[in-house]
Formats: structure tokens, C-alpha cells, sequence
């Protein structure tokens, strides 16, 4: 039995570390990098300069030789069949540039007469009898723009974004190169999709001012196009009212040392990636720069150089990552978090890169005709210390931030994982908390411990300890339907309250003090509290009713048609510069402090009640008043089982999830100008405009409402689970240390006055 | 100051006393103004209250009727910065007036009458009604005036009988549909288990189970034609009235759950409305998003999960309080894990929550459903079976061999003993890979794959979550009362020849048995009012079934449940109006704190209990 029961309390302890344990292996993964590994090679034919790409499953890779043919060779020639497709370009033509877009599977070929064709490389998935997936693979002619025949294409991109599809093309090489574009129109009619006509062919050579195009690029919007030109100069034109307009033009690599060597764009078409001939690589993304109105470059990261310069890029078609390449490395990159995720020394000449569109096999084309395939294992890229505690200079942000917002509605979303709103969040709701719980709840021990009668005392402890266990979704229902609405229009009556009721006493034992000791004894002593809680009623009822007052004195605002305005609502906004919300720190802290009151209290009471009598009467007997008494002896004394009070009491404030969930408007609430603070509750659409101050009259998202919220809705092991499990550590590591501190201490404490 | 008057000189500091008795003040006035606040809102929600009618000028000059029940009367600023008294009418009737609530200036209105005609119906679809009764039409044709004497019994027996017919239908939907529907299913599964096995003779089976389905289906319809015949007869019979507003709507029979003219009330009656009223709410199930009817759903999930919490805290809090306190050796080690214990009661719930999620749902959960995602090897998982084996039997060797006579004094003896803690973490350890990796297993749900059956959030692991919260709370308690049980009485049993065990079993943990319950129901308490881990866990605002009902196998411990707490913050937050909600929710409010603080009086009673009973026996 003994043994049963030994190892039985060895297991339940275990067991109970077990869930540390488990929680930071969840995390772990979250810092790992990248594995690549090489999985197989397809041979095909020798060509100069192929071009690859891949399919879903990774099943049936394609090569195209740069003319006329393209070939499908599977990986296992013993599922997938090879095939071969001669693409239907007109005679007499070669194909002089060529761009390849992985979104669409889409081949664009500049053509020597000038036109272009698009082919889109398309595939299809079915079951055989085994259970393997059989891939087919085949080729659509989508269409052949007829532009005005000219010099052979240098440079060409198509995007189609639904009602607009846009052309360009760089016609022609050096001086005499031009940039054209042409729109193409689709009719529309009520029996669907009619025939698409190409418009009239824009030149836009002259917006270059004197400088010759060389390359040229269309975001998936197909409202703008992008320009490198021989200078080494980016030209940013944009499509305005049907009127092209030169946005920007600047230099990503400014300094003769190493110019520009090319330029693409990143999943999601807002950031464009540029590297130099030295091999440095600079992401520039549209925002809105601050005293512009319209979205222009700026540089945004930098990722160290690729020794050898960089030949080859690709973005990934699942998130920000991307691939490039030279003769000797292969290197993958994180744009949001500026990580070099894997490099790979390589043992060939790559000539193409292509990736499926899970972002999980990675081919190379060598310049052998070898396809060697890798298998990329990277669940988490945008993970990472600096993604969760630095500033991240998101895409269309204006500046580096720190922000929390983990999901959206379209795929090229860039997750926001900062871990630092969300705990600055945690630490103004406990801070808001525990400057209102700690005065009364210490000075309320303080009478407690010293002053009340023994009888009494037996009575109100339990009192206080009950309320330790109200649920806090109570506290949370009565914070949002019932305090915020109250005192949403009452703030100076709260302010006139707090403020009188500390006055008031004070005033009242100021008073008391000065009248003669006979009337005095009157009163118990020890009862003042029965005294004073009448009177802080009244003083209650009173400041609630003063407050208009004072607002009418003090908080007059001037309203728009010149006619003052007393609402304290409305004069925060314009005095302290920061919005005003219902559901804010003050209703929080409020509430919060029901929660944290009963425990900093239990725990203090404890402490000064343990302090030895002896000690107490020694000092009564030297002739000191009962306060002197608590000040000089007591509270010494008891010092550190208030401050490991004030230790508890902070780690349940932090922990505290539903009042604030409740309380702090993670719920859709518009602000005064329409602006959505926290997004619709429980979608996970949380973001942060708020986080970087610490007003009180603001609301706020804690780690642990956050977790509550949107835990439920991230899925299994993904970056923004394994993120929230990390939240939850850093709620466990921050409540586990300060109460273990807190123990420390107090049992030092016992120790001492034992031996003492 | 040369001369102080001598009363100044003594009462220094009198100031910071009454700053203090203030403090206390302030905090007894917050607990007594809360719980008054909730008891006020949440013991009269269900007090029948009169209806007024007000006549209200509309800015035109033109004057409208309208009626309902008083909620509140409050100061509105104006535009011009002035203020405006205005009342809050709960009018019902949303179906017509598309708001439950309205605002009223109260300068708008020219005059307030309780007629005593009004009836307020509660329906079971768009809330309350408040009207006047004009007449009853049958499906037949008859018609009775409302000014007929036999009109308000009539209308009374249309009611009953309406409420009649909606507990049969349920009966029939519940139960015999609801079993008939489980035994398709159940065969359903069956049929793919037979096709994925492949087996020669499945065939046949597969035929007969196929016509088995076949003859359910057809009973199936024949019942489902039944409850559509009993729906049919609640439409029998229409009430026609007519609103405040003087508009005229039917409403059918069959749609009222209960009416009453509140203006006409004596006390005994208002007594009794309560007290139906009270009793629907806790017995019948919720209606219109949760914001009518009753709660009787969440009451039983709550009272379920908490008992099941206690059920499982117990025996392992107690086993590692005496492992704590009884048999480990005080030494460092036990020291810390004791300060590691007491400090977890401090980690946040919401960190159980998650652990809950990730380590009980999809860990064990979907191990449960579908056996082990990434299997050891066989190799591998053989020898972690024979590793944890050896590991076992070595740690039980270890624990057999050196029994430590005298409890708490004794001392670690050696290597060995070191060596017991290690050994027997590392046979935990190798014992969990072998269970949950291993290659054999392939769940015990696979058929119903990919819908989990244990691989979501249910009950089991809600209570689970929560009883591992409530460990420490339940550990330190019992380790608390076995430490204050005397040590003459060990002594005494010791001395009469008892072994270790049979002191701790027959006379320690008797004596230590107020305090371990302490513990539990303050472990009961604190689980009962969580919510936050039970959000990630398995709570949803709307459970089709309970987790204990008559179906086998009984208990349903995969099933999600609904919860008080849970519920609170449904309704207030989720729900479609929040504001028609704030009655249910303060009711509901006040039966969790009243759960809450009869939990905690309860624990509180029994420790004052214990107290007095050892101080008694000190000597």
C-alpha cells in the first residue's frame, strides 16, 4: 500500500509539471528554422535557359525549353505518365522574354514581333485504384495579344484583376527601348463573360523622363505598373481616372558601388523586392508616407547580402517567404520578420527555381537539364523573437509597429503575431486594478489586523474571502451592462468621489482628534468603520450628484458651431489628444479590483495579524498611540507578507480573463469616429490602434482574453496556436515566478520571527 | 508650539485610523452594494409588475397609446446640453413594434393608466405579448367575444391544453425519434466499419443492416407524421386582440406558454405567478437565442461538471497530500514542490484552459478517436514497453524496500531514496510513450472519423481542466488538516501494532476528513464559478442534449454541455439583444453567486467546525 501510495503523489506531482512541460513543447517549434531536404531529381533535356514549375502535389514538375516545347516528367514515372506539348505560337516568331506567374500557373511570352502570348500550364488530380494521386497535366492557350508590331519584346507582364486586365511590354533594346501598356476590355452581357478586346496601346516611354526601360512589372491590382530602367532607377506609374501618372521614381540602391540587378514582387503585390549586383536584397512596400495622401515605396527591410550576387527569385504562393539563389547558395527568406530561414550550399548552376503552391517542395533546374527537388519544412516562418517582441514595419504601415493581429479574410494576409501589445494590455488592466484595489485593501487590513474588536473580526473575514470567490464573469456582466453605461456619462462624479472620500475621512479624524478624550470614548474604539459607512453613502450620493456640476465648471469643450459643450466626453478627446471609450481602464480596474481586493487583503491581514503581541505591547507600553503603533512596529514588520500580498494580488490581476474580455470592449464598439477598436468578437480580428499608450480612458486586449477568444477558432498547431500557447506561457512563467517570489519571502519572514 | 494640549500628544495619527476605517468602509459598502445589486435586479425579475399605459404626444400634436412594464427611469442630456427625464417601457410585443424596449420623454406623455384589462402573455416565439383580449376563433368557425363570462376560462384551457400538446410533441422528438435516429446511426457506423474491414461475409451483413435502416426509416416517418399531426393541433384555435397602439394581430393558441392580467393581481396571485414563473426558469429549457424560457440545460451542466470535478480532484488531490505530507522525505525537494504546488492555485485559469485544450482534447482526445498520429516504430515502442516495465517495477522495488516507519520524521536514507523520485518520473514518462504512441492502437472511434467524437471539447475534459486547476486548492487543504491531526493519536495507533497505512487509512484521514472536504468544495466552488477554460474546453451556448440522460450508455462524457457562468456571458455578449436578455441574466447571475456562496459557507462552516473540534481535543 505504501508503495502504491508513493508512487501514486510521485505521478499526481509529475503530472502537475507536466502541464509546463507540455505547454513550452508546443511553443518550441515556433523558433525552429527551416529543413530542407532533397527528396528526388527528374532528368530532363539539356536547354540553355528552361523554365520550371510545379504542381500542387508536387507530382509532376514541367520544363519549358524557352521556344515552342514544354514538357511534363513526372517523379514517379511509375503513377504519372510523361507528356509533351508544342505551344501554338505563330510561325516565323521566336519568343524573346518571358515572365512566369506561379499564382495563375500563367506563361507569358514576349514575342519578336512584338506581341504576346499567354499560355496557362494547368493540372488535374484523381485517385486510381491503389489510392495514389495521379496528376495530369496540360496546357491552354489563353490568348495572343495582337500589340502594334514592332522590335521584339525585351520585357513582359500581364495581371488580370477581374474587370481590369492590363498589359506591358518594354519594346526594343537600349536607347530605342519603349514601355508600352494596353488595357484589355471584356464585354459583359446577361448571358455571362463576353469576348475580350485589347484597347488602344499606350505608350509611356516620355513619363520615364529620358530614361530607357529595361524591365518591367504589374501588381495583382492592374492599376500601375512598375519600371526598372537603365539607370538603375525604379519608376512607380499609376493608372488614375484612365490617365497614367508617375508616382514615384527612386533609386533602391543609391552610390554607383553596386547597382540595381533586378526587381520582382512578394506575394500579395505590395512589396517589391529588389537586389542589387553585390547581392543585397531591399524590400520597399506602398504605404501612405506620413504628410503624403497617396501610397508610395519606401524601404522597409534589408536582408543581408547573398555572397555572389543573387540570379535567381521566387516568391512563395502561401505567405511571405521567398526563395533566391546564385551559383553556390540557396538561401529562403522571411520578408516580415527579415529571417534567413534556411541556405543551402548548392553543387550545381541552377537555372530556374519553382516552388508548388503549398509552399512545401522547392525544385532547381540545373543547367544540365537535372531537376532536383527539395522538400521545405517550414511551418512557421513568420514566427520568431523578433516577430513577437520588436517592431515590425508591416506592409502598408507607415512605420514599424508592434501589433497583434493574427487572422483576415484574404490569403496574402500578413499575420501580426507582436506578443508586446498584448502584454502591455495585461499590465494597464493590472496596473489600473491595483491602483484602485491596493489602498483599500490595505487600509481596510490595516483596521482589520489592529484596530477591530476580535468578534467582529471573525465576522468580516469570511465576508472579504467570499467575495475572493464571485465568479468573474459576474464581474465582468455587471462591468459592461451595468457600471460602463452608468458611468460613461459620470465621470467627474467618479473623479469628485474618489477624491472626497479619502478627504472627507481624513477630515473626520482630523476632527475627531481635536475633541475632548470624554466625547470620545463615546465611540468604541475600533468601530469607526460602523461610523463612516453612512457617511461615505452620503459622500457617494453626493459627488454622484456633483459631478455634472463640476463638469459644467471644469470640462467645457467648444463645439463645432462655436458654442460650448460641458461632457467630459467630449473634452478628454480634445485635451489629452486620446479617444474616450465606454468600455474602458477605469470600468476595468474597477471591476478588476473586486477580484483583487479580497486576495491582497486575506493575505495582509494574515501577515500583520501574525505580527507577535509581544512586540506590540511593548511599544503600547513605551506610551504609543495605536497608529504609531501599526506605522513604526507593525507594518515593518509585516512589510514583506504585504508586499508578497501585493505579488499575489498583481499575478491574478494579469491572469484575469473574463472581466476583461467583458469589460474592455473586445466586442465590435465604434468610437466616436466610426473606427472599429477591437474587430467583431470572436472572429479573431483583434487589432491594436490603442496599445502604445496607456490611457485610462481607452480599452485594451490582454494576453489572457485574447487567448480566450480566439484559441477556439485557430487551428491545430498552427503559428497562431502554437503563438497563443507562448501567451499562455508567458502568463504562466509571469504568475508562477511572482508567487513563488511572493512564498519565498514570506516564509522567510516566518522564519525570521521565530527565531526572533 | 510651546504648549500642546495633552489629548493631541495621545492621539497622533487619528487621522490614518479613520483613512483605514474608510478603506474597510469602502469595501464592505462594494461586496454588500454588488450582492444587494444583484439579489435587487435578479429576485424581482420574475415579480409580476404592473403595466402602464401612456398616452404619448408625438411632436406633431398627434396622440398614441402605448403600454408596458416600467423598467427604469433615468436623465437624458439633450442636444442643447440640457436634460430630459425619460422611461424605459418594456412593451413586448416585438413581433409588431420590432423593439421589445422603447424610450419615452417623459414630458411627452399626457396621462398614465394601469387598465386591468391588459393581459401579458409570455409566447413562445417574439417574447411577451401585452394586449387586450378582443375574441377567440376555432378553426371551425365559432367565435367568443372576450366580454363573454366563459371567455377567460376558455382562453385558460386553450393555454393548458397548447402546453399540453408541446410536452408530447417533445416526448416524441426526444425520445422515440431522437432513439430511432441514434439506432440509424449507430448501424450506419456499423456499415462502414464492414466496408473498410473488406471482409467476404460482410456482404450480407451489410444487406441486412442496410434493411434493418430501411425499417427504422419507415417508423422513423410514421412518428415524424405523428408530431406534424400534434403540431397541427396547435394551431386549432386563435386569439384575437388588440395592442395599446389600437392595432389588431391574432396570435394562435398554441404559441401562448402562460398569461396573466398584472394589473389585476391580488397578492396571493402575484405570489403565484412568481413562483411559476421561477419555476419555468429553472426547469425548462431556453428558448429565442437563449434570452427566454428557462435554464434548466445550464443548471444541470454546471451541476454535473462540478460533481464530476470533485469526482476526479479528490482521490488524486488526497493521494498527493499524503504522499506529500505522510511518506516524502522533508527534505529540500518536497519543500519546493510544495511551494510549486501552492503557486500554481495562482496560475491563471485560462493557462489550465489552454493546457486543457491542447494536452486533453487534441492530445488524448484524438488519441482516444483515432489511436496515435505518429506511432513509434515497433521496435522503438517495444522497448519503451520494456523500459517502462523495468522502470516500474524498480521504482516499486524502491518504494517496497525502504518503508520509513514514523511519518514525518523521516529522514532520506542514502542513494536509494534519491533515486526513487527519478525513477519513478522516468517510468511516468516511458509509460505515457507507450500508451500514446503506440502502433497498435487505432482508436476506439476511427469509423466515425473524421468527426470527432472525443477529439472536441466535451464535458470529460471541461471537468478534467478544471480539476486539475483545483489540485492545489484540494492539496493544500488536506495536507492542512493532516498535519493538525494530533500526533499522540498516530502515535497511539502505532503503537498498537498498526502498520503506516493502517494508521493514515484507519485513523489519520478519518479524523483529516472535515478538512479534505473543505478542500474539495472549495475546489467545488472555485470550478463552478470559472468560465474562461471552459470556453476552450467544451462549454457552448446550446447543447442539444444533456450529459446524463437515459440513453446508453447513460453518461455522456464526450458531449459539450452548457454552463451558468458561460451562459451569463452569452447573453450578455452574444445575444441578438442584449438589452431584452438583462433580466435572464441577472437571474441567472444570482443562482451562481447563490451556488457560489452556499459552496464557499458551506467549506467555511466545516473549517470552523474543525477547528473547534481539535482545539477540543489538544489535550
Amino acid at each position: 500500500m505504501t508503495s502504491i501510495i508513493a508512487f501514486g503523489g510521485v505521478c499526481i506531482v509529475v503530472a502537475v509539471f507536466g502541464i509546463f512541460a507540455f505547454i513550452f513543447s508546443e511553443v518550441v517549434p515556433l523558433f525552429g528554422k527551416a529543413r530542407v531536404e532533397k527528396t528526388a531529381t527528374v532528368q530532363f533535356p539539356v536547354t540553355a535557359d528552361g523554365l520550371t514549375g510545379l504542381d500542387e502535389w508536387s507530382q509532376l514538375p514541367f520544363h519549358y525549353d524557352g521556344q515552342r516545347t514544354l514538357r511534363f516528367q513526372p517523379v514517379q514515372p511509375s503513377i504519372n505518365q510523361p507528356s509533351q506539348v508544342t505551344l501554338p505560337l505563330p510561325d516565323a516568331v521566336t519568343v524573346t522574354s518571358r515572365r512566369f506567374d506561379p499564382e495563375h500557373n500563367r506563361l507569358i511570352l514576349g514575342l519578336s514581333d512584338g506581341q504576346v502570348a499567354i499560355y496557362q500550364v494547368k493540372y488535374a488530380s484523381s485517385a486510381d485504384a491503389t489510392g495514389s494521386t495521379v496528376v495530369k497535366g496540360s496546357v491552354s492557350s489563353e490568348r495572343l495579344l495582337p500589340l502594334p508590331p514592332g522590335q521584339p519584346l525585351q520585357s513582359v507582364d500581364y495581371k488580370d484583376a477581374g474587370d481590369r486586365k492590363l498589359v506591358a511590354v518594354v519594346q526594343g533594346q537600349g536607347a530605342s527601348a519603349k514601355l508600352l501598356v494596353a488595357s484589355l476590355r471584356q464585354s459583359r452581357s446577361l448571358l455571362g463573360a463576353g469576348q475580350v478586346k485589347i484597347g488602344e496601346s499606350i505608350d509611356l516611354t516620355a513619363k520615364l523622363e529620358g530614361q530607357h526601360p529595361e524591365h518591367v512589372l504589374i501588381p495583382g491590382t492592374a492599376d500601375s505598373v512598375i519600371v526598372e530602367t537603365d539607370r538603375h532607377e525604379i519608376f512607380y506609374l499609376f493608372l488614375k481616372n484612365s490617365a497614367w501618372e508617375l508616382r514615384q521614381r527612386f533609386r533602391p540602391f543609391p552610390g554607383e558601388s553596386s547597382p540595381l540587378a533586378g526587381i520582382d514582387l512578394l506575394l500579395g503585390d505590395v512589396s517589391l523586392v529588389t537586389w542589387s549586383d553585390a547581392g543585397d536584397l531591399r524590400i520597399f512596400s506602398l504605404f501612405v508616407p506620413p504628410g503624403e495622401t497617396t501610397r508610395l515605396f519606401g524601404q522597409t527591410k534589408s536582408f543581408p547580402a547573398l555572397p555572389g550576387g543573387i540570379l535567381h527569385y521566387l516568391p512563395s504562393q502561401r505567405n511571405k517567404s521567398f526563395a533566391v539563389a546564385n551559383d553556390q547558395l540557396l538561401r529562403i527568406c522571411h520578408a516580415t520578420t527579415e529571417g534567413v530561414r534556411a541556405s543551402i550550399k548548392l553543387s550545381f548552376r541552377p537555372v530556374d527555381l519553382a516552388m508548388d503552391a503549398k509552399s512545401e517542395h522547392l525544385a532547381l533546374l540545373d543547367n544540365s537539364g537535372v531537376l532536383h527537388l527539395y522538400q521545405v519544412d517550414d511551418p512557421h516562418p513568420e514566427a520568431g523573437f523578433r516577430a513577437f517582441f520588436s517592431r515590425i514595419w508591416y506592409e502598408g504601415s507607415s512605420k514599424p509597429k508592434h501589433e497583434w493581429q493574427s487572422t483576415s479574410g484574404t490569403d496574402d494576409f500578413e499575420p501580426k503575431l507582436s506578443l508586446t501589445p498584448l502584454i502591455i494590455g495585461s499590465l494597464k488592466g493590472t496596473l489600473y486594478a491595483l491602483l484602485f484595489a491596493v489602498p483599500i485593501a490595505l487600509l481596510a487590513a490595516v483596521f482589520v489586523a489592529q484596530f477591530m474588536h476580535p468578534d467582529v473580526k471573525k465576522v468580516v473575514k469570511p465576508v472579504m474571502e467570499i467575495m475572493a470567490s464571485l465568479p468573474s464573469v459576474v464581474l465582468g456582466f455587471l462591468a459592461a451592462l451595468w457600471l460602463a453605461p452608468l458611468i460613461e456619462t459620470r465621470v467627474p462624479s467618479v473623479i469628485a468621489i474618489v477624491i472626497l472620500i479619502p478627504l472627507i475621512s481624513a477630515l473626520i479624524g482630523f476632527g475627531w482628534s481635536l475633541l475632548p478624550v470624554r466625547h470620545r470614548n463615546l465611540l468604541p474604539k475600533g468601530s469607526e468603520y460602523g461610523v463612516l459607512i453612512p457617511i461615505v453613502i452620503l459622500i457617494a450620493w453626493g459627488g454622484w450628484h456633483l459631478g455634472p456640476i463640476l463638469e459644467r465648471v471644469f470640462f467645457v469643450t467648444d463645439a463645432p458651431d462655436g458654442s460650448k459643450i460641458a461632457d467630459f466626453r467630449l473634452w478628454w478627446p480634445q485635451f489629452t489628444g486620446t479617444p474616450y471609450d465606454q468600455r474602458n481602464c477605469l470600468v476595468v480596474g474597477f471591476m478588476m479590483g473586486f477580484a483583487v481586493i479580497p486576495i491582497i487583503f486575506t493575505i495582509s491581514e494574515d501577515s500583520l495579524s501574525n505580527v507577535p503581541p509581544s512586540i506590540i505591547s511593548a511599544s503600547e507600553a513605551l506610551g504609543a498611540s495605536r497608529w504609531q503603533v501599526v506605522r513604526t512596529v507593525v507594518l515593518p514588520v509585516a512589510s514583506a507578507g504585504i508586499f508578497s500580498a501585493l505579488m499575489i494580488g498583481f499575478g491574478r490581476a494579469v491572469g484575469e480573463t473574463m472581466i476583461v474580455v467583458m469589460a474592455t470592449g473586445n466586442t465590435a464598439i465604434m468610437d466616436t469616429n466610426g473606427r472599429l477598436i477591437f474587430g467583431e468578437f470572436g472572429l479573431g480580428h483583434g487589432q491594436f490602434p490603442l496599445a502604445d499608450h496607456w490611457d485610462i480612458f481607452n480599452g485594451m486586449r490582454t494576453l489572457s482574453a485574447n487567448i480566450a477568444v480566439e484559441l477556439p477558432e485557430a487551428a491545430v498547431h498552427s503559428t497562431h496556436y502554437r503563438t497563443l500557447f507562448l501567451g499562455a506561457m508567458v502568463l504562466f512563467l509571469m504568475t508562477f515566478s511572482l508567487n513563488t517570489a511572493a512564498e519565498l519571502l514570506r516564509q522567510r519572514l516566518r522564519e525570521k520571527f521565530r527565531i526572533g | 508650539m510651546s504648549s500642546l494640549p495633552k489629548y493631541r500628544q495621545q492621539t497622533r495619527g487619528e487621522i490614518q485610523v479613520w483613512l483605514c476605517a474608510a478603506g474597510l468602509a469602502c469595501g464592505l459598502l462594494m461586496i454588500g452594494g454588488l450582492l444587494l445589486l444583484i439579489l435587487a435586479n435578479g429576485a424581482t425579475v420574475f415579480w409580476p409588475k404592473p403595466i402602464t399605459e401612456c398616452t404619448v404626444r408625438a411632436q406633431d400634436g398627434t396622440e398614441s397609446k402605448i403600454s408596458g412594464e416600467v423598467v427604469k427611469t433615468q436623465l437624458r442630456r439633450t442636444a442643447e446640453g440640457g436634460t430630459k427625464t425619460e422611461i424605459q417601457l418594456f412593451t413586448g410585443n416585438k413581433d409588431a413594434y420590432g423593439l421589445g424596449f422603447r424610450f419615452i420623454d417623459r414630458e411627452s406623455i399626457t396621462s398614465e393608466t394601469q387598465p386591468e384589462d391588459l393581459i401579458l402573455a409570455e409566447r413562445m416565439e417574439y417574447g411577451d405579448a401585452i394586449f387586450r383580449p378582443v375574441q377567440l376563433k376555432r378553426k371551425d368557425g365559432s367565435t367568443l367575444p372576450a366580454t363573454d363570462p366563459r371567455f377567460h376560462q376558455t382562453l385558460q384551457d386553450l393555454v393548458r391544453e397548447g402546453n399540453h400538446l408541446r410536452d408530447r410533441i417533445l416526448s416524441l422528438e426526444k425520445g422515440r425519434i431522437g432513439k430511432i435516429n441514434a439506432r440509424i446511426k449507430a448501424t450506419e457506423l456499423r456499415i462502414k466499419e464492414l466496408q473498410t474491414d473488406g471482409k467476404p461475409q460482410a456482404a450480407t451483413e451489410i444487406s441486412r443492416l442496410r434493411n434493418r435502416i430501411t425499417a427504422e426509416q419507415k417508423k422513423f416517418d410514421g412518428l415524424i407524421q405523428e408530431s406534424r399531426q400534434l403540431r397541427a393541433q396547435l394551431d386549432d384555435a386563435e386569439l384575437v386582440c388588440r395592442l395599446s397602439s389600437g392595432e389588431e394581430r391574432t396570435v394562435k393558441t398554441g404559441n401562448i406558454v402562460f398569461f396573466f392580467e398584472p394589473n389585476r393581481l391580488s397578492l396571493g396571485q402575484k405570489i403565484w405567478v412568481f413562483l411559476r414563473r421561477v419555476t419555468e426558469f429553472a426547469t425548462s429549457e431556453p428558448r429565442e437565442a437563449n434570452t427566454e424560457g428557462g435554464i434548466f440545460p445550464a443548471i444541470f451542466g454546471t451541476f454535473v461538471m462540478t460533481i464530476l470535478l470533485a469526482l476526479l480532484v479528490t482521490p488524486f488531490g488526497v493521494i498527493a497530500a499524503i504522499y506529500l505530507r505522510e511518506y516524502a522525505s522533508q527534505g529540500l525537494l518536497v519543500r519546493v514542490v510544495r511551494i510549486c504546488v501552492n503557486n500554481l492555485a495562482g496560475v491563471p485559469s485560462i493557462v489550465f484552459g489552454v493546457f486543457g485544450l491542447g494536452f486533453f482534447v487534441y492530445g488524448m482526445g484524438s488519441f482516444i478517436d483515432g489511436g496515435a498520429k505518429v506511432p513509434l516504430p515497433p521496435v522503438w515502442w517495444l522497448a519503451a514497453a520494456i523500459g517502462f516495465i523495468v522502470c516500474l517495477t524498480v521504482s516499486l522495488l524502491l518504494a517496497v524496500q525502504s518503508p520509513t516507519p514514523g511519518g514525518e520524521s523521516a529522514r532520506p536514507r542514502g542513494f536509494a531514496s534519491r533515486l526513487k523520485p527519478l525513477v519513478a518520473t522516468l517510468a511516468v514518462a516511458l509509460g505515457v510513450v507507450t500508451l500514446f504512441q503506440c502502433p497498435y492502437f487505432h482508436g476506439f472511434f476511427s469509423s466515425s472519423l473524421p468527426t470527432p467524437t472525443f477529439g472536441t471539447g466535451g464535458i470529460l475534459w471541461a471537468s478534467l481542466t478544471l480539476a486539475l486547476m483545483t489540485l492545489p486548492v484540494v492539496i493544500v487543504a488536506t495536507e492542512e488538516a493532516l498535519a493538525a491531526v494530533p500526533r499522540g493519536v498516530r502515535e497511539a495507533a502505532l503503537a498498537c501494532g498498526a502498520s503506516k497505512w493502517q494508521t493514515i487509512q484507519r485513523v489519520v484521514l478519518p479524523s483529516a476528513l472535515p478538512g479534505v472536504m473543505t478542500g474539495v468544495i472549495l475546489a467545488m466552488a472555485r470550478g463552478a464559478g470559472e468560465v474562461a477554460p471552459l470556453m476552450i474546453t467544451g462549454v457552448v451556448k446550446l447543447a442539444p442534449s444533456l450529459p446524463l440522460d437515459l440513453d446508453a450508455p447513460y453518461i455522456h462524457a464526450e458531449r459539450k454541455f452548457m454552463h451558468l457562468g458561460f451562459h451569463i456571458y452569452d447573453l450578455g455578449f452574444q445575444s441578438p439583444d442584449s438589452e431584452a436578455a438583462k433580466p435572464m441574466v441577472f437571474a441567472t447571475t444570482l443562482l451562481l453567486i447563490l451556488l457560489v456562496v452556499v459552496l464557499n459557507l458551506a467549506a467555511i462552516s466545516l473549517r470552523t467546525h474543525l477547528r473547534r473540534k481539535y482545539q477540543a481535543s489538544a489535550f
